[in-house]
């Protein structure tokens, strides 16, 4: 045996990579030569060496761990979420949209206390105060929107009568022709507001 | 059947703080000693026990239950280890002097070890020429040889860990070891 590859079986001998009928032959090896040998003892020692002397490092900091975990990101539900939010792109866009919708929505509801009128013949409509009146005996052509105040009709209304956010007072000598509505609740308000918008935009 | 390592990420991942605790006890050590082996300083050691758990924890979810989770912890601080040895090639040599005062160098930066004298008189002479060796070593034989006489890692695990054929791992243990022989001859 040539002793490059004796010294090659060697470090496999050492890595515990070495067959058993290797071994027999790199030992008959060992025995006949003489530098061989000497090598050997070498690698070996150094192999003890470093496998004892390996694991004498300092010990760690006692407060280690305890940095390791104040480390940590927050708890991971919170992570999940988010997770959750990379996924879904589109849904998030969607919701995040909605949201804002309807926050602005809302604010717009409790936005402003004022009265608002809105109607074709508001000549014929009396206001006091917040109290909008359709005096007896007089007649109202087309629709008539109170926002904000309070509707007392006495007279005749030839249209839709909408209240929103207020009361609506019929006297027994009111006649409406068309429907009677009174808004007050976010949901159907928001309705009310876009089913206007389109109509708004359909008229137009 | 599973071990407790798997056990023990599975409920970290379900947010269980103290099992995630416990994979800290288990490998800080291991962890602390490849890098101090690794960079030869005590503080960047312990930056990456840090810097590596905090990888596992936000890679839980990605944890293989197929592979051991020692190979997996392994690999991520043993690329943290390759990498801070990267950065610090290249940006300053510790033997250069600095200029502006006479006398230091880069040395003199780094925080230094507090080690006591009774834990220095504990290093014998073979101990010293050993770690010095190891640290003359180019990188890519000094991380095989840490993971396999420090983790006692087997030449597959160390080719699991370090993502390389066995063959190249096993001449660089072979390389690395003639090396520290040649290093070490006259003490042996």
């Amino acid at each position: 045996m040539e002793c490059k590859l004796a010294v090659s079986m060697m470090h496999d001998y050492l890595d515990d990579d070495l067959p058993g009928q290797q071994q027999r032959d790199l030992k008959e090896h060992l025995l006949s030569c003489p530098d061989c040998r000497a090598k050997f003892k070498e690698l070996e020692q150094t192999d003890m060496l470093l496998f004892s002397l390996m694991h004498q490092s300092p010990g760690v900091s006692d407060d280690l761990v305890g940095r390791i975990m104040g480390a940590l990101p927050p708890s991971r539900k919170e992570r999940r979420f988010i997770t959750w939010i990379k996924k879904h792109p589109a849904l998030t866009a969607a919701s995040v949209f909605l949201l804002v919708m309807l926050m602005s929505a809302v604010t717009l509801w409790k936005q402003d206390g004022q009265l608002v009128v809105k109607g074709s013949d508001l000549d014929q409509v009396v206001i006091q105060g917040d109290t909008v009146i359709v005096p007896s005996g007089k007649r109202v052509t087309g629709d008539l929107t109170v926002e904000n105040g309070k509707a007392q009709v006495y007279g005749e209304v030839n249209g839709n009568v909408t209240v929103i956010d207020g009361s609506l007072y019929q006297a027994s000598t009111a006649h409406i022709s068309g429907q009677v509505k009174s808004i007050d609740q976010a949901l159907s308000w928001f309705w009310y507001k876009v089913t206007n918008m389109f109509s708004d935009v359909a008229y137009r | 059947m599973e071990n407790l390592e798997g056990r023990l990420t599975k409920l970290a991942l379900k947010g269980d703080q103290r099992a995630f605790a416990e994979l800290v006890e288990l490998y800080k050590d291991k962890i602390y000693h490849l890098g101090y082996r690794m960079l030869n300083n005590r503080h960047e050691a312990e930056d990456i026990v840090q810097e590596t758990f905090l990888r596992v924890y936000r890679n839980l979810d990605r944890y293989d239950d197929n592979q051991k989770f020692s190979t997996w912890i392994y690999r991520i601080a043993t690329n943290l280890c390759i990498d801070r040895l990267r950065k610090r090639k290249p940006t300053y040599s510790l033997d250069a002097e600095l200029g502006d005062q006479e006398g230091t160098d880069g040395y003199s930066l780094i925080p230094s070890d507090n080690v006591t004298p009774e834990s220095e008189l504990l290093l014998s002479e073979t101990q010293r020429t050993i770690y010095q060796a190891i640290d003359e070593l180019p990188v890519k034989y000094r991380s095989v040889m840490i993971l396999r006489y420090l983790q006692d890692l087997s030449l597959q695990e160390i080719s699991d860990v370090l993502d390389m054929p066995v063959t190249t791992i096993k001449t660089r243990v072979h390389r690395g070891r003639e090396f520290l022989r040649k290093k070490l001859g006259p003490r042996l």
